[in-house]
């Protein structure tokens, strides 16, 4: 039943993705940056999506301190791994936009160089878990890590509002840009479709966390023979 | 964007070289939206892919594990 929602919740996304994809190439281009403008349809979602990944993982790494729970370890670490695909998601499609744009590929601007740190501090957290053996310390460790890495997200949010950025400045609650009405349902039908994605992902990957304590379970009973 | 219809382009006496390097621009600003929109699923397809080969291997950690327990337990 749970593999059926999942299957049944993934397919609805992508198809919602996908028409997307063909009601933004009939979209006009912007008057400025022309066609290339619509990648925003993708980055902007991949990029809440990621760091509302950042924000659960941070709640289930408190709750994992306060509660000594291992299911908020489990949820922290699900959710930071596909949070970090979406990420590299935003990433790679900044950067193509940036190409047309700034004629660069990359400009250590604010808010590009606060999302790589992100997506590194977030990197280290997976890699971190892999060096730990011993279950309880490698949770505890990787929460404060997470607890840590947080801290990156608001100044990725607040950046292009409190810093003098290349990126360009808000489209969304600013009063500096606005967005067409249909053009802003299209972006909040992406972005409920990456959620779905991102909440599919998660629960895969929390089953393979429960896999992976199993496995652990019957490795100390094969030890106990 | 604007894509200026033939009599506005003569009235600003626009050269075919402008022309030329203006339907460029058009050409690889749809290029790179492209690529854009590859990348972004490409990111996705490549995790779902990294995720079943996990699954797979966990699978069979499992079975090898329980068979192993099964073998001992009948010894």
């Amino acid at each position: 039943m749970r593999n059926k929602i999942l299957y049944l919740l993934g397919t609805a996304a992508i198809l919602i993705l996908a028409r997307n994809i063909y009601v933004i190439s009939g979209l006009p281009g912007e008057e400025d940056q022309g066609a290339i403008f619509k990648i925003i349809f993708f980055h902007v979602p991949l990029a809440i999506t990621a760091l509302t990944c950042g924000t659960v993982a941070c709640a289930a790494s408190i709750l994992f301190l306060v509660k000594k729970d291992f299911r908020y370890d489990a949820l922290a670490v699900s959710v930071t791994e596909v949070g970090l695909a979406f990420l590299a998601g935003n990433l790679l499609t900044g950067s193509i936009w940036a190409r047309i744009i700034w004629g660069v590929w990359w400009a250590w601007d604010v808010r590009l160089t606060s999302a790589l740190v992100c997506w590194i501090l977030y990197a280290s957290y997976l890699m971190i878990r892999r060096a730990i053996e011993e279950p309880t310390q490698r949770a505890t460790l990787a929460a404060v890590v997470s607890i840590f890495a947080f801290i990156d997200v608001p100044i990725v949010i607040l950046s292009i509002r409190l810093f003098r950025t290349q990126h360009p400045g808000p489209v969304f609650f600013s009063s500096t840009g606005s967005f067409p009405h249909d053009w802003s349902m299209i972006m909040l039908w992406n972005l409920i479709a990456m959620f779905m994605l991102g909440a599919v992902f998660t629960m895969i990957r929390l089953g393979q966390e429960e896999a992976h304590r199993e496995i652990e379970a019957l490795r100390r009973e094969a030890h106990a023979f | 964007m604007h894509v200026f219809p033939p009599i506005v382009l003569l009235a600003q006496a626009v050269s075919q070289d402008d022309i030329i390097r203006e339907m460029g621009r058009l050409q690889r600003n749809y290029q790179f939206l492209s690529y854009g929109l590859i990348v972004a699923w490409l990111v996705l397809v490549v995790y779902v892919l990294m995720m079943a080969s996990r699954e797979r291997r966990l699978k069979r950690e499992i079975a090898n594990l329980k068979a192993m327990l099964e073998e001992r337990q009948r010894k």
